[in-house]
């Protein structure tokens, strides 16, 4: 999860989201280096003694500025399209989840076995115990199993909402009316957090989404638990 | 934070952004573009003894050591994650599939013929 004063992106917890790292950081290399000649540059125009009044054009230096940008932005497009075709694929998902937003909560459908569904609202700061998350627990997690192909479709019950969670590289947009599809397979057990991120009304900061990985026994003993209880 | 900064290396950014501990191959692709950059200024200079024309020089071998370090690294890089992938499952399958008949490490039998001679 998120740390305060954080600026990076949160550790990848699914193989998309280690792939977008990586691309994060060679963007930011080229970044960084065109940063740096944009810098040299100003510092060598402020300190030369050379003036030219009469400079009309100049065939070599057009030729280099035209090209060294066409270049610099094929290297960054082809792993960008790259990784935008992998998240396109389609994995064949093990479990499909339905995540409907709802002002201000989400609720969570296992309908592939049973009729399995459940509210997961934010748990209130003065509910919380310690150790848990200001604005960032719920108390109903959606629970998926570890290294399985998950798919959510994402929807909404009243207005537009989005359905995030940033160590997974997961954003889908929830549109009334509209079924929007992601997958994605989790590389470890453990909690990621998310929250809405599409602008919902008053308690649009309010509604998280907590997605716990475990293993499939675990899982398998949660979703009977939870049938029971419902 | 005192806990975080001892377990993982200070991160240390390069004008505010580039994180060179953490960021692999950032570093090596500085220190390759550092050390080019030197030498492609010192032999420019040696050959012209023109200062200024020598630092441009120099910064432009920065750049494209740098960006060819980066790159080398990066691909070699991205072809390790790709085997650790695969050794991965590899081991996770022999686990799993250790003794049974989906063995990968399994020699398969030279079954006999059977059957009336």
């Amino acid at each position: 999860m998120a740390h305060p004063s954080q600026l990076g992106f949160q550790d990848a917890a699914s193989p998309v989201m280690e792939e977008l790292l990586h691309f994060h950081d060679h963007a930011l290399m080229i970044v960084f280096l065109i940063s740096t000649l944009v810098l040299y540059i100003i510092v060598a125009m402020v300190t030369t003694k050379l003036t030219n009044k009469f400079i009309l054009d100049s065939q070599e230096i057009e030729i280099i500025w035209t090209l060294l940008p066409a270049i610099i932005l094929i290297l960054i497009a082809l792993p960008s399209l790259r990784i935008l075709y992998l998240m396109d694929e389609i994995n064949d998902p093990h479990l499909t989840i339905k995540a409907m937003g709802h002002q201000w909560y989400w609720s969570y459908e296992y309908t592939d076995y049973e009729d399995l569904g459940f509210d997961s609202y934010m748990i209130p700061t003065q509910d919380l115990t310690p150790g848990q998350f200001r604005l960032l627990e719920t108390d109903h997690r959606m629970v998926i199993p570890v290294e399985s192909p998950i798919r959510v479709l994402v929807s909404a019950e009243d207005v537009l909402h989005s359905w995030a969670v940033p160590s997974l590289g997961v954003k889908m947009d929830a549109v009334p009316g509209r079924l929007n599809q992601t997958a994605f397979i989790t590389s470890r057990p453990g909690v990621f957090y998310g929250q809405c991120s599409e602008i919902c009304g008053a308690n649009h900061s309010f509604m998280p989404i907590v997605v716990e990985a475990v293993p499939l026994e675990h899982f398998e003993n949660w979703s009977f638990i939870m049938l029971q209880d419902a | 934070m005192a806990e975080e900064e001892d377990g993982q290396a200070k991160e240390f950014k390069l004008l505010g952004i580039l994180d060179v501990q953490r960021t692999p191959c950032a570093r090596d692709a500085i220190l390759h573009g550092a050390g080019g950059s030197v030498a492609a200024g010192v032999l420019y200079f040696l050959a012209t003894s023109r200062v200024k024309r020598s630092f441009d020089v120099g910064f432009a071998g920065f750049f494209l050591t740098t960006l060819g370090s980066w790159f080398y690294c990066r691909i070699h890089h991205a072809k390790l994650r790709v085997q650790q992938r695969l050794i991965q499952e590899g081991i996770k399958n022999k686990v799993m599939y250790e003794g049974t008949a989906l063995d990968p490490t399994k020699n398969p039998k030279s079954e006999a013929p059977s059957g009336p001679s």
